[in-house]
């Protein structure tokens, strides 16, 4: 990591990621524009993602893959707009949020984004149709029928049929991230950002999840990305990334081109 | 979906959510019980003047008591009544005594002289039969609820007060006051037991005709008589009151008690509440990931604090319903005002909600991107 005193853009050290994307198969659905992200713990302030440009592209699946403590979660969490950058512009479906509110923010994430988290993170007290449905009507308000019928639908397609009213924890961790897959897709969003999905999974149950991930990444419409540490998903990336020390150091479009 | 959400994770955390109710049953029931006794307490202090019959009441200079050291001369009973705003004045006796019980032992007992035939300031609910047994000359009445402590006597028992003969002619049933037993007796034996002269007594009451102002008749009987306290019923009744709570140390002694009870009742409440959020962190984190405002989170944790009241006070209630029938017609007294249990209600939903603030502000807290840690 590097240590900057006062002005984190005047003394950051290290290479600078600047990875343009060329966007010839889709348009882009999430664009970071110099985007850097400081920690401080009171006294030293630490850059833990250097300025970084990058386009998430519709129709692809970008993988974003580096050691522990190389700034990829950070990049996730900027992207997922979880956390705001130090520096920097976030552009979503060509809307600039950087200056969003907090609330602005939320609305976008439950309106255009999905997530899918290590370990599934379903919440226990919830069965797993209530889980999928939790984030559509989390400001308030009531599930559609249609909203609902599509959840189902999704657990349906996902081989969750039978589990609908079960509580996460009398699933196994593969079914787990497949209700967390139907999560993310209930909303239809245009951006769907998956932490280490198949962390937690054995061999079999990361080929079912990544194939569907896969099989999602091919509508026009949506970008996905997957943060990983785990090489056996490379093969199912449109794009590498790969992060060392808060950079993107290797970009397999950068590569091509 | 939130209010949805809200209930399955108090259904989920079983264990938490009982102890959070159990806070709020301690503070509905314990606080509710103790302000029970309390205005039950506070309604027997002045249940005599209370239930006098009058509209004002004179008293010797500087009471604020209806105390039994009271010392009127019978005279001003004559010159009050011929007032014209005086519908009528009665002299009362009210003085302690000394009932001797069957093992030769005493009991102390208040005796209140009333005056025949109108028996002014007489019991005011009797057991069986009327008030007019006082008119007999040595007949007594006894609360039944002061009959253990008086030895059982039966009906038609002759006994012996302060060394005087008296006969036990009828049984009052809640016709009691705040301290010893109360015996009613008309003046005349009432002087015999007690030894006040025929020329004295201890309090006048006095009744005003129909539409006169009660401040005005007060300040100009306070005129007339400037040698005495002359108070409403209303004022009598509160002084009474105040008395009684800071000379006895009652109203320290309940309202710690009460405090206790919201203590703990919040104590319960905080922790468990707080205790379930920090056990719930990663899933308020999902939940602010998936779009849930700080908003959102506090109406969740508002939902769960009020939905646990609601239980609490139902089951709280329940237990002091119970308390209270059960203590009904017994020594202990208990009464509830009206306005008392929309009040409680109030209160405790404050209270759950200021329980509730330790674990909103932790929740409130949970960054969205933690979900991803």
């Amino acid at each position: 990591m590097n240590t900057i005193s006062q002005s984190p853009e005047s003394e950051v050290d290290g290479p600078r990621s600047r990875v343009q994307s060329q966007g010839v198969s889709g348009t882009p659905v999430l664009s970071l524009e110099g985007v850097a992200r400081d920690f401080s713990d009171g006294r030293v302030v630490r850059r833990v993602l250097k300025e970084t440009t990058l386009d998430i592209l519709s129709g692809e699946m970008t993988v974003l893959a580096g050691p522990s403590g190389s700034g990829k979660t950070t990049l996730l969490t900027i992207m997922g707009l979880v956390l705001k950058p130090s520096t920097g512009r976030v552009v979503v479906g060509g809307e600039d949020v950087t200056g969003f509110s907090e609330d602005s923010l939320a609305s976008i994430r439950q309106q255009r984004y999905g997530y899918v988290f290590q370990q599934a993170a379903l919440v226990p007290a919830l069965d797993v149709l209530d889980n999928v449905l939790v984030g559509t009507a989390i400001q308030g308000g009531r599930v559609s029928a249609q909203t609902r019928e599509k959840a189902i639908s999704l657990l349906s397609g996902l081989g969750m049929k039978d589990y609908l009213l079960s509580r996460p924890q009398q699933l196994s961790t593969g079914q787990q991230q497949r209700a967390g897959i139907a999560r993310a897709l209930v909303s239809d969003p245009i951006l769907l950002l998956c932490d280490e999905p198949t962390s937690a999974l054995d061999v079999e149950s990361s080929h079912i999840v990544l194939d569907t991930l896969k099989k999602l990444s091919r509508d026009p419409r949506r970008g996905v990305v997957l943060v990983t540490h785990d090489p056996r998903v490379f093969p199912y990336a449109d794009r590498l990334l790969k992060m060392e020390d808060g950079a993107i150091v290797y970009d397999t479009r950068q590569v091509a081109g | 979906m939130r209010r949805h959400a809200a209930v399955r994770m108090l259904l989920h955390d079983r264990s938490t959510t009982a102890g959070a109710v159990l806070g709020v049953v301690a503070i509905v029931f314990l606080v509710g019980q103790q302000l029970a006794v309390l205005f039950g307490l506070l309604t027997l202090m002045s249940a005599l003047v209370d239930n006098s019959g009058a509209d004002i009441w004179v008293l010797s200079q500087n009471s604020k008591s209806t105390s039994t050291a009271g010392d009127l001369p019978i005279r001003y009973v004559d010159r009050l009544a011929g007032l014209k705003d005086i519908e009528w004045a009665q002299p009362v006796i009210y003085s302690a005594a000394q009932f001797k019980l069957p093992d030769g032992t005493s009991q102390s007992v208040g005796i209140v002289g009333v005056t025949r035939p109108g028996l002014v300031v007489g019991p005011w609910r009797m057991a069986e039969g009327g008030s007019d047994v006082l008119l007999e000359y040595d007949g007594v009445t006894v609360d039944k609820l002061d009959l253990a402590d008086l030895g059982n006597p039966k009906v038609g028992q002759v006994v012996e007060v302060n060394g005087r003969r008296v006969r036990i002619a009828g049984y009052t049933e809640g016709s009691r006051a705040f301290g010893p037993s109360v015996m009613f007796v008309n003046s005349t034996k009432a002087r015999e037991i007690t030894g006040i002269p025929a020329d004295r007594c201890t309090n006048i009451l006095i009744k005003l005709k129909p539409g006169v102002d009660i401040r005005r008749a007060r300040a100009e009987i306070s005129t007339l008589l400037p040698k005495t306290t002359v108070l409403t019923v209303a004022e009598l009744a509160s002084s009474i009151r105040v008395y009684n709570l800071t000379s006895t140390g009652i109203g320290s002694s309940f309202g710690f008690s009460a405090l206790i009870g919201i203590i703990v009742g919040v104590v319960i409440i905080t922790l468990t509440m707080y205790t379930n959020v920090l056990n719930r962190q990663r899933d308020f984190a999902v939940l602010r990931a998936l779009g849930a405002r700080q908003q959102d989170v506090f109406a969740i944790i508002l939902f769960q604090a009020l939905t646990i009241g609601c239980i609490g006070l139902l089951i709280g209630f329940f237990l002091l319903g119970g308390f209270l029938f059960g203590v009904k017609g017994s020594r202990l007294p208990a009464n509830l005002p009206l306005w008392l249990p929309p009040a409680h209600v109030l209160f405790t939903f404050l209270m759950c909600f200021l329980g509730s603030a330790l674990a909103m502000r932790r929740a409130l807290k949970i960054e969205p991107a933690s979900a991803f840690r």
